[in-house]
């Protein structure tokens, strides 16, 4: 069955790989010059807690030197989800459109041993080469990663356990919408909007609750402190923890202007201060394990279920 | 002995109705049977059901002696060849071969290749011409060794010189396996090649089955001056009757050859009869009840 689950899929899979190699070559194309700049300028004596002076001037030197690439970077995170689509659509979708499950399900093999080999041989496949992805953008994110912290959403989402998560659950869905809808272009379409819109109701309403995110109330106005955090939320308040409404700070603002003072001294005259919640650095991993956790769940779920309708609907 | 494929009250229903309905029957192992029947009136259904591409709605069906939509395990001995003989068309012939060896654990390398002798094995399915895809499918389900082979319209897209090749190598294969043989086809001729029995299907229910020879000497044309119809001796069932100004004509079922001077005595041929028992005045009226009951089911 190996040879016949390559032979159907090898486009997708020769293509996936291609892709990753490409990604590959990308990341050790850049990523020395990127770790001797930061070793050149010594930056890893500005990581915090221990900055010396003039490190703001140095890492703010650092980080628009290397603005472009991280920002293309973060669209991988697409990468894993459109690998998946495309190979999980078309394995039950291309069958049932171009007519071929009548020969597939009349063999010797039965159908559900038919499904479940095919299945879990691009699972394996999918799984390797998302891990493989996770550790070069890991390794290629390194010195961001020292300076920047890897808590907040668009970094989060390119590294570690999650990316396979990502691209089974993706899988998954393609594979049973492809056996829902029957034809391959819009079980793609399908497969991908539903992945799209459960990843962001996760990332958006269940993560920042997986654990209870701390507190702080910083009495300066700028919280460098939690640079390498998740900000959940950050709010100016009053001296008895009052919310301050946006256009009373605007109002405030303009008085200071007007009276030629310095806004920040004055708003720290009147004992307002700056409220965040956040989710802190040290909790990457616990996160990842929690979130790659739902999204195999929901996969294993879907394969479940897929599996089931294969074998007891009739074609 | 086992019927190859048996059926009792079998029914499947669509969305858009009853594809087969009410369905009994009975195959014995080693006949060729054809399944005739217009367009729609359940053949492919039935062929699906068999290979449990499609699970009943009613009654019950048994190819081999097993149920084969809970023993998937039968289809390892039943060779079907589904319409259009679907093939994956980015394969090779040589990898559609493999393909099947590596889907079956029966596979016989040889029954299947001896009868390909002229397709390259590097060729692609998607430029075989149909005989030769036809051929490819056939070879694909001959390679299993079956005991039971069902064929899905298999010469509707099929020349002539096609036809009689895939007739030639399905013939030896049967020779050579010693399957029993299902043929579906809505063209008479194609089966009267072939088949020695017949089943004909119209609106899903089995209008006639039986040995074709038996079927022909059991039926004759009478031809005479139109008349009221009483007993004629010999005569079991009037299947038929038409005027022709003062001419009539029966086609009756008869138990003992019609010594009756005042008619002029026929054989048939097996299209008229097949189309005789198909003609709508044979199939049973609907009751009030059934209606309520289609009703019934939305």
């Amino acid at each position: 069955m190996a040879w016949v689950t390559w032979r159907q899929n090898r486009i997708q899979l020769l293509a996936c790989g291609t892709v990753l190699m490409a990604i590959a070559l990308l990341a050790l194309a850049t990523g020395p010059a990127i770790r001797d700049a930061f070793q050149q300028q010594q930056l890893a004596t500005c990581l915090p807690p221990a900055s010396r002076s003039g490190c703001e001037i140095i890492v703010r030197h650092f980080q628009s030197e290397h603005a472009t690439l991280p920002l293309v970077a973060r669209y991988l995170v697409f990468v894993p989800a459109l690998i998946a689509v495309f190979v999980g659509a078309p394995l039950l979708a291309r069958e049932l459109e171009h007519g071929t499950y009548r020969l597939a399900w009349t063999q010797g093999v039965t159908r559900r041993r038919w499904l479940l080999s095919q299945t879990l041989l691009l699972v394996a496949a999918t799984v390797v080469g998302a891990l493989a992805l996770s550790a070069i953008v890991m390794w290629w994110r390194l010195p961001f990663d020292r300076l920047e912290g890897r808590m907040s959403p668009n970094r989060f989402e390119i590294e570690g356990v999650v990316v396979p998560a990502y691209a089974l659950f993706a899988l998954a869905l393609g594979v049973f919408s492809g056996a829902l809808l029957k034809r391959t272009v819009p079980a793609m379409t399908a497969a991908l909007a539903a992945f799209v819109a459960v990843r962001l109701a996760v990332a958006n309403f269940l993560r920042p609750h997986y654990l209870p995110p701390e507190r702080d109330t910083a009495v300066g106005l700028t919280p460098s402190a939690h640079a390498h955090d998740w900000m959940l939320s950050n709010r100016l308040v009053d001296a008895v923890g009052r919310q301050i409404s946006a256009s009373r700070e605007n109002l405030a603002i303009e008085h200071a202007q007007n009276a030629r003072i310095d806004a920040q001294e004055y708003l720290l005259s009147l004992g307002w201060r700056r409220a965040v919640s956040f989710q802190p650095a040290d909790r990457f991993w616990t996160f990842q394990a929690i979130e790659a956790a739902i999204f195999v769940g929901l996969a294993a779920a879907i394969i479940l279920v897929t599996l089931r309708l294969v074998q007891r609907t009739p074609a | 002995m086992t019927a190859a494929l048996e059926t009792s009250a079998l029914g499947k229903r669509f969305r858009r109705g009853w594809a087969v309905r009410d369905c009994t029957l009975s195959i014995p192992e080693q006949a060729i049977v054809g399944l005739a029947g217009p367009n729609g009136a359940g053949k492919s259904t039935l062929l699906a059901l068999a290979v449990a591409l499609l699970a009943p709605t009613e009654g019950s069906i048994t190819v081999l002696g097993r149920d084969p939509w809970r023993e998937p395990e039968a289809l390892e001995e039943i060779g079907y060849v589904a319409q259009d003989s679907p093939l994956y068309r980015s394969f090779t012939v040589g990898e559609t071969l493999d393909y099947a060896r590596r889907m079956n654990a029966r596979w016989d390398a040889t029954i299947a290749t001896r009868s390909l002798p002229e397709l390259p094995s590097r060729r692609r399915v998607s430029a075989l011409s149909a005989g030769e895809r036809a051929r490819l499918a056939l070879a694909v389900a001959l390679g299993k060794r079956p005991r039971l082979l069902l064929l899905d319209e298999p010469f509707a897209r099929l020349d002539p010189k096609a036809g009689r090749e895939f007739l030639q190598m399905l013939m030896d294969g049967v020779a050579e396996t010693g399957a029993t043989v299902v043929v579906a086809s809505h063209v008479v001729a194609d089966l009267e090649r072939i088949a020695d029995h017949i089943v004909l299907l119209s609106d899903g229910r089995v209008r006639l089955e039986g040995h074709v020879e038996e079927l022909l000497t059991s039926h004759r044309l009478l031809t005479g001056a139109g008349r009221p119809l009483g007993r004629i001796r010999g005569v079991e069932e009037i299947v038929r009757e038409r005027h022709s100004g003062r001419q009539m004509t029966l086609l009756a079922r008869v138990s003992t050859p019609v010594v009756d001077p005042t008619w002029s005595i026929d054989k048939i041929g097996l299209e008229e009869l097949l189309l005789a028992y198909m003609a709508p005045e044979r199939l049973p009226k609907r009751s009030t009840d059934e209606k309520r009951r289609l009703r019934w089911h939305g």
